[in-house]
């Protein structure tokens, strides 16, 4: 689209004072644009910069696996980083069936109807529910109502329902990447519908899904205000601080950043803010170049496109 | 042999249809409780603490322990913070919209996109510290101010809601048709008037999208918010006095607030008015696309 010749003016079309005044208009939009753009660049970069510059010190292989204290300097993050991939998992495990599912419902079964509209409407109002409104829904339910009290299970839950709208969006976006030149030449060779969703519509979408699946996990990872009153803001202390017990209290990386802010009494609270944010945002980084690369892997693999 | 093979194709077909359709219904059922619970939860300080809707609503007073519950602070706190980031982000995300979907060489646009993605994927709380660490002093400098406030949270919203409004905008100013641009050109529009009077008001719905869906991002936006406001739980005297917000207030509280009280009801009343804010929002977004078709 940026390839139309704009045309300039032709010259003597009009007075050629306004015709002037016009080109300079033009100029200056043109180069605020462009400062626009490259100033919200500039700015990541600084953000990343400053992050880097303020956190590196605190960055220790002890940092990263050790426990955390509750009053003493030198705490680590071990846990709260294990709970922050182990609360991705379960939230993942309870995602994916459920968000394809219906992507594929929507985009290759569902005809136009009161249906499908419920379903999108449905899902347009769940993406836009704010995170800590979720979790004010987690926490009636899974911790008033049913008692679990603050738990890996009923944070994953939460974050289920927050991020199952993306998870849609990402696989019908993926699915109508897929020619329908495919879904014909499937059914035409006698397959029905669900074998050719399996075995032609799927695997030909898989690197786009992919990526976006990387790219939804990223964001599940740095989610904070659903699991502050579902999951918690401690640590669990049983036999280790490495619990797999969906049923046991489980603060994330993310949330550690708030607590220690809000209510630590170690001396060093800063440091490991500035610490954990660092963690946060390479993970954040490494989601995104994650997301691309495998993304296009699969693709390559399972289509021969693109090699 | 192929007759039973076609009866087990037959019968997969009709189990998958149902999980989808069973998946798809998950996302309405979802929804759905959300509204009940809210509603009934946060419609308890109403009905069983005998505050008064228009207490809540107008009153200035915040007491959770002394059972004063005027969220008017709070209310004002949010619109006024998503007030300033829509006028800053907005304008600037349609800008940038309009740099990635008019002006924009191919390789600036493939440097670029994936620096936008990575401001999507950076978690709100660390938004909120870096804004606490390095915007707070810097405000606290320039206007001698305690620098925690409104003006903090705005501009730490306008720069989380932009790539929101950047993407959508671009996407909207795409679908416009190139003979719309051709027909500009050829009646001697430079390029800024082609955008500016042309593109612009063609895309105006989609633009539209773009601005509401900042306005939800914005206003259900909470530890960005929290760390840099000064959680101070009166009406705001102005965008440098320290302030608090629905979001942020909620999670100053909860853990104070116990089960079954007052207190608690109020929290879950904000949480209802945010809901019933952002189910607005997706309403207003139906009716702008309706006016374009």
């Amino acid at each position: 689209m940026a390839s139309v010749v704009m045309a300039r003016p032709a010259p003597g079309a009009l007075s050629s004072d306004r015709a002037r005044s016009r080109r300079i208009v033009d100029r200056i939009a043109t180069i605020a644009l462009w400062s626009a753009a490259t100033t919200v660049v500039a700015l990541l970069l600084l953000f990343i910069a400053y992050l880097f510059v303020q956190g590196y010190s605190s960055i220790s292989w002890h940092f990263l696996t050790g426990y955390p204290k509750s009053a003493e300097a030198g705490g680590g993050v071990g846990p709260q980083i294990f709970n922050s991939f182990y609360i991705l998992i379960l939230t993942l495990i309870f995602t994916l069936p459920i968000a394809v599912s219906a992507g594929v419902f929507l985009q290759e079964y569902a005809g136009p109807g009161r249906f499908r509209d419920l379903v999108q409407f449905s899902a347009e109002s769940l993406a836009t529910v704010p995170s800590i409104v979720m979790g004010l829904f987690g926490l009636i339910v899974f911790v008033q109502l049913f008692h679990w009290h603050f738990t890996a299970l009923g944070g994953a839950l939460t974050l289920t329902l927050l991020n199952l709208p993306a998870m849609m969006r990402v696989t019908q976006e993926s699915l109508a990447g897929v020619p329908s030149t495919y879904r014909e030449a499937s059914m035409g060779l006698g397959a029905t519908k669900w074998q050719t969703v399996l075995r032609a519509i799927l695997p030909s979408a898989i690197g786009p899904l992919t990526t976006g699946v990387v790219l939804v996990s990223g964001r599940i990872f740095g989610e904070t205000a659903a699991l502050i009153f579902t999951a918690g803001s401690s640590v669990s202390y049983g036999a280790s601080a490495y619990d797999f017990n969906p049923f046991h209290t489980a603060e994330t990386l993310a949330v550690h950043l708030y607590s220690t802010q809000r209510e630590a009494l170690v001396p060093d609270a800063t440091q490991i803010a500035n610490g954990s944010a660092l963690v946060l945002l390479v993970m954040v980084l490494v989601f995104n170049v994650v997301a691309r690369v495998v993304g296009r892997q699969l693709t390559v693999r399972l289509t021969g496109k693109a090699s | 042999m192929v007759g039973v093979r076609a009866n087990k194709a037959h019968r997969d077909e009709r189990i998958a249809l149902g999980v989808l359709a069973t998946s798809s219904a998950i996302f309405v059922i979802a929804i759905v409780l959300i509204l009940g619970f809210l509603l009934v939860n946060g419609t308890a300080l109403f009905y069983a603490d005998h505050v008064s809707p228009f207490a809540f609503l107008f009153g200035t007073n915040w007491d959770g322990f002394g059972g004063q519950f005027g969220a008017a602070p709070f209310i004002v706190g949010s619109l006024v913070a998503t007030g300033f980031a829509i006028l800053v982000g907005g304008p600037l995300g349609v800008a940038i919209g309009l740099f990635f979907s008019e002006l924009a060489p191919k390789p600036v646009a493939n440097a670029f996109k994936p620096a936008i993605e990575v401001l999507v994927g950076i978690p709100s709380i660390v938004y909120g510290w870096i804004g606490l660490t390095l915007l707070v002093p810097l405000i606290a400098k320039v206007f001698h101010a305690e620098g925690d406030g409104l003006l903090a949270a705005g501009i730490v919203l306008s720069i989380m809601i932009l790539p929101t409004v950047i993407s959508l905008s671009e996407d909207a100013l795409k679908v416009v048709p190139n003979a719309l641009r051709e027909g500009s050109a050829a009646l001697g529009a430079t390029r800024w008037e082609t955008m500016s009077r042309v593109l612009v008001p063609a895309a105006s719905s989609g633009l539209a999208v773009a601005i509401i869906l900042g306005i939800a991002r914005a206003i259900g936006e909470t530890l960005a918010v929290q760390l840099v406001l000064g959680n101070a739980a009166v009406m705001p005297r102005s965008l440098l006095a320290p302030a608090s917000a629905l979001t942020s207030e909620i999670v100053m509280d909860m853990g104070d607030a116990p089960e079954g009280s007052a207190f608690r009801h109020a929290l879950f009343t904000m949480a209802l008015l945010l809901l019933l804010i952002a189910m607005g929002l997706i309403v207003l977004i139906r009716l702008a696309l309706r006016r374009r078709t």
